[in-house]
């Protein structure tokens, strides 16, 4: 894509270095935090509270045996991917219908509904705990998996909205009117030809949502208490107490959350990236 | 296509579930989650944040097989982890909004004894402690201070906090020190000589509520003369604007200041217990749980057992008193509320207090308990530790352990502003006091 | 078109189901609770107006905290958004790398806060840190702090953990950016225009939409802040970093006062009621295209 070195001016070298020089600072930034995790799931406790930046003073996997040993990481790992993996799929679905509603028809007190919808993006933590207890609970959803996926498809809620509304509206009206002149339905309409257009902002969607599934701490906590439905986020809080900590274990655990959620992302993206100059939103 | 399937399916679950949850409500949320009766077997489900990492963690595990061993048919205990102290306080919190406590709650170092009481859930246990000579006689004076509640016993200890501090014998033989200060004035003389041999004395902590720092600074309160015991002795007070108090803050903004680590200012617990297991810093004040960690070589070197001496604050003090125990909640079924009382006789029997002893190391809440040969060969710090608290003759509780929960953060927030001077201790403790008073 | 009428409660139904069973009660208990004394301990809940509101605007630690979280929000709506807009204009272009980059880049968003929190505890620490160790290797020693625990540096510290990492802000950007089609920018390459009038003349205002989305997302994001400030300052030194969530989870944590933590959640509602409606007006997100 990128114009041949030899064809560009004085002007535009300079400025293509300093354009990698900032992507390139913009990387080492953001590897960092990861590097120096893996890099602490190999030091003893001592070597992370008392030098942050050395190297480990010898390789070893301690850190993850214990780990492995501490908590019941795996079994929460499975149900982290089976709540994160459903609760995402039902989010996106479902707010890509909400989305496509109010962006493309009109009906009574619209613009108050979405506001109101809207609001749910900004109400505290905190306020949701007992009323989201309660209903959780009444409805015997308490320490299951459904009851986590309930919860977590509602969080997602807001952000979704707002990102597939955006996505919808972005789209040209012409394709949607050709697809009823051809006679196709509503819902027809809106799976074959929607939805396609969208998987750029569906793909955004998910990945927020899923992230955000697969890092929640206080309902996973408050809703669950067997180890059926207990999430990964959880896991990590068996290596602080507070008196006695393992760090090395900690960062093991973190480490081993956050690599498969890396090779998701890395993988969906593509998927997403091939989709989209494939021509597939092309008119 | 296939996620449109998921999706759909769980569209048609969800509204049958919401349908199931409106019809009958008000049935199910009573029974909550926390019980269910197999046969004849009554189930006590146990949420604890004693499990992972958590020194209580082998102690717990083993009086529950115990338990269900010695009631087998009868009663079964099942263990809910809950890691993460903070965790477990936070689920117990939404639990009593929502009225569904497990059984058996630990009040630990959290007084959700109050909190429960305030609502009226919990199980008074007079009847049964008097009930039982063996269970009354392990109930001291302070045991029943922190455990009852207008004359009504509620809750039942097993673990006693008691705390001095420790010294890296190796630092006080380079500062030319032979022994542990007896008074505060010798204790200062000691810093400065530990500073001028270019060994930094104290360990502190300021995040988390400053555990360590608090430590030194309701020592010299408690030693400070009559007003400053009295003060110390209260439970929940409202004014720290009294002279002790306020010296002791100047003293601990002198600590800061002069005699600890750079990273004191900011840091928790974890930093402060690795500043003195790394030989970096001279003493730490903590309790016998810490006893542990020196000779665990991931967080230490392996002589470093070997350097640690123990002892007790200048002015001959040293924190005793009971660890707040556990107390039974009010549940539907009186049958469960029996096993829950059984557990509990169970969890704090002189058996029981003797198994955290000699695994963790932890003090026994009663005085009558025995040291047994094992405690003393596991833990011979803790022996030398337990003789010198012998002769101590000033005892309290810790400042943490009296005062009202939302100034830990306070503390946390404010102490680095100490440290820096932009705030003086009187100004420390004027803001405590204003804290405070919003529990009235 | 009647048939599409009818389509539309069915579309809408599976979003308000959701919203009527885990947001409608607590919004209307917010609201309601705000009104009242209401503690844990408390047996009954007593209607006292506007008595919490009043106690509010006198509390300087409110005072202090509102104005912590305007700058937060300003600061993460134009700085970190326009951060994460460059990234993505220079990477829809896709020079050599910029997979990787572009993947590199989201993996800080990818790590829990609590984890992020604990890393930069450690960047900052005042004795070992990152910071520190590198400012003295230059020679530097005197600008050296206790980064996070300094009145006149915590701000800026703790706004760092999070201001640099601007990875969701750049996927949204950059996905948007790359479904525009081809043949518009291939057009006015003909025109003669540089890379440079392309961005801001062609491609910005094609993305308006999707970055009015990330305003939002970033405002509302600062208005919920907790627990990356949590880990690191808890809002100290003094209140230096606290912040409103930070504020109510203290009153509602510690001092076990629901009613005032509420007072406080319908401040941080208004103020993400207000900060959504300017954002939009500004930017015109509700307006179709087409």
């Amino acid at each position: 894509m990128n114009p041949a070195w030899r064809t560009l001016s004085a002007k535009e070298r300079i400025l293509c270095v300093l354009k990698y020089i900032f992507l390139t600072i913009c990387v080492i930034v953001a590897i960092f935090p990861i590097a120096w995790v893996i890099m602490s799931s190999f030091k003893t406790n001592a070597e992370i509270l008392s030098n942050g930046i050395g190297l480990p003073s010898s390789f070893s996997l301690t850190g993850y045996v214990q780990a492995l040993a501490i908590s019941p990481i795996l079994k929460y790992f499975m149900n982290s991917v089976i709540v994160a993996v459903v609760a995402t799929a039902a989010n996106v679905f479902f707010l890509a219908m909400a989305a496509y509603v109010f962006a493309r028809c009109q009906f009574r007190f619209k613009n108050a509904l979405y506001m109101l919808l809207s609001l749910s993006l900004v109400i505290p933590m905190t306020a949701l705990l007992n009323p989201v207890y309660i209903v959780v609970n009444g409805m015997g959803l308490a320490d299951t998996k459904t009851g986590l996926i309930l919860v977590y498809t509602a969080l997602n809620l807001p952000m979704s909205l707002l990102i597939l509304r955006g996505t919808f509206l972005s789209i040209p009206k012409s394709l949607e009117e050709a697809a009823y002149v051809d006679g196709a339905g509503f819902f027809r309409t809106f799976i074959q030809i929607m939805m396609p257009c969208a998987k750029g902002g569906l793909a955004s969607a998910a990945v927020l949502a899923f992230l955000n599934n697969w890092n929640e701490f206080t309902f996973a906590l408050v809703l669950t208490s067997g180890q059926e439905a207990r999430t990964l986020p959880l896991s990590l809080s068996y290596f602080t107490s507070q008196f006695s900590f393992n760090y090395t274990a900690m960062f093991a655990a973190i480490t081993i959350a956050v690599i498969p959620s890396i090779a998701v992302f890395a993988i969906f993206q593509e998927q997403v990236v091939s989709s989209l100059t494939a021509g597939a939103v092309k008119e | 296509m296939k996620k449109r399937l998921t999706a759909l399916a769980l569209a048609a679950l969800m509204t049958a579930g919401c349908l199931s949850g409106c019809g009958g409500g008000t049935e199910t949320t009573d029974e909550g989650a926390s019980t269910e009766s197999t046969g004849s077997e009554i189930v006590i489900n146990y949420p604890t944040f004693q499990c992972g990492v958590n020194t209580a963690s082998p102690v717990v595990d083993q009086l529950i097989e115990e338990f269900n061993a010695e009631y087998a048919g009868k009663y079964r205990i099942q263990k809910e982890d809950v890691p993460g102290d903070a965790n477990y306080v936070d689920k117990i919190k939404v639990q009593l909004g929502t009225g569904d406590l497990p059984p058996v709650v630990y009040g630990g170092g959290y007084n959700l004894l109050d909190l429960a009481l305030a609502k009226d859930v919990v199980v008074d246990l007079t009847p049964y402690v008097e009930a039982d000579p063996e269970w009354k006689a392990l109930y001291s004076d302070v045991a029943l201070t922190t455990n009852s509640r207008d004359g009504k016993i509620y809750a039942s200890s097993s673990e006693g906090s008691l705390v001095g501090y420790f010294y890296n014998k190796d630092l006080f033989a380079q500062a030319g020190i032979d022994a542990p200060a007896t008074t505060w004035d010798e204790f200062w003389q000691q810093c400065d000589k530990l500073k001028a041999a270019g060994i930094t004395p104290l360990a502190l902590d300021t995040a988390d509520s400053a555990w360590v720092t608090s430590l030194w600074a309701g020592a010299m309160i408690a030693t400070s003369g009559d007003e400053g015991y009295e003060f110390m002795k209260q439970m929940n007070p409202i004014d720290y604007n009294n002279q002790p108090t306020i010296d002791a803050f100047t003293n601990v903004q002198k600590m800061l200041q002069e005699y600890t680590t750079l990273d004191a200012i900011g840091g928790k617990y974890e930093h402060a217990a690795n500043n003195f297991l790394s030989g970096q810093a001279a003493m730490i004040a903590n309790g016998p749980w810490m006893i542990g960690d020196f000779s665990d070589e991931t967080k230490t070197t392996a002589d470093f057992a070997d350097k640690v001496g123990v002892a007790i604050f200048p002015g001959n003090f040293v924190y005793d008193a009971p660890i707040q125990g556990y107390f039974v909640t009010k549940q539907d079924d009186p049958a469960l509320e029996e096993a829950a009382v059984e557990m509990v006789k169970f969890f704090t029997s002189a058996h029981a207090q003797q198994v955290a002893l000699e695994v963790q190391g932890m003090v026994p809440a009663s005085s009558t308990v025995e040291i047994t040969e094992t405690a003393k060969q596991n833990y011979p710090l803790l022996v030398e530790f337990l003789d010198l608290a012998e002769g101590a003759t000033v005892r309290t509780d810790n400042l943490q352990a009296t005062m009202y929960p939302n100034l830990l953060d306070v503390v946390s927030q404010d102490l680095p502003l100490l440290a820096s001077g932009e705030m003086t201790a009187t100004e420390f403790c004027q803001t405590l006091s204003t804290e405070a008073a919003k529990n009235q | 078109m009647k048939v599409k009428k009818a389509w539309i409660p069915i579309f809408l139904a599976p979003a308000v189901i959701l919203f009527l069973l885990i947001y409608a009660v607590p919004l209307v208990m917010v609201f309601a609770t705000s009104l009242c004394e209401y503690k844990l301990t408390s047996k009954s809940i007593t209607f006292i107006g506007l008595q919490n509101y009043i106690d509010l605007f006198k509390d300087p630690a409110f005072h202090t905290a509102f104005t912590n979280t305007i700058i937060w929000i300003l600061i993460h709506c134009i700085l970190h958004v326009a951060m994460g807009c460059l990234i993505a204009l220079l990477l829809y272009k896709k020079p050599r790398g910029w997979k990787f980059i572009r993947t590199a880049y989201m993996v800080p968003n990818i790590i829990s806060n609590a984890a992020m929190g604990m890393i930069f505890v450690n960047i900052f620490n005042p004795q070992f840190g990152v910071v520190n160790s590198i400012l003295k290797m230059v020679g530097l020693e005197e600008l050296t702090h206790n980064w996070l625990m300094d009145t006149t540096t915590a701000f800026p510290s703790v706004t760092m953990v999070w201001f640099l990492f601007a990875g969701y802000t750049t996927t949204l950007i950059l996905a948007q950016a790359l479904s525009v089609d081809e043949s518009v920018l291939e057009a006015a390459r003909v025109d003669g225009a540089t890379n440079f009038q392309i961005d801001i003349f062609i491609m910005l205002p094609l993305l308006k939409k999707i970055i009015g989305t990330t305003m939002v997302m970033a405002a509302t994001y600062m208005l919920q802040m907790f627990d990356l400030i949590y880990i690191t300052t808890n809002g100290g030194p003094g209140k230096t970093t606290t912040n409103l969530p930070l504020l109510l989870y203290g009153v509602f944590k510690s001092e076990n006062n629901y009613g005032y933590a509420n007072t406080i959640g319908v401040m941080i509602i208004v103020l993400g009621a207000i900060v959504m409606v300017a954002i939009n007006k500004a930017l015109k997100v509700n307006e179709e295209d087409y």
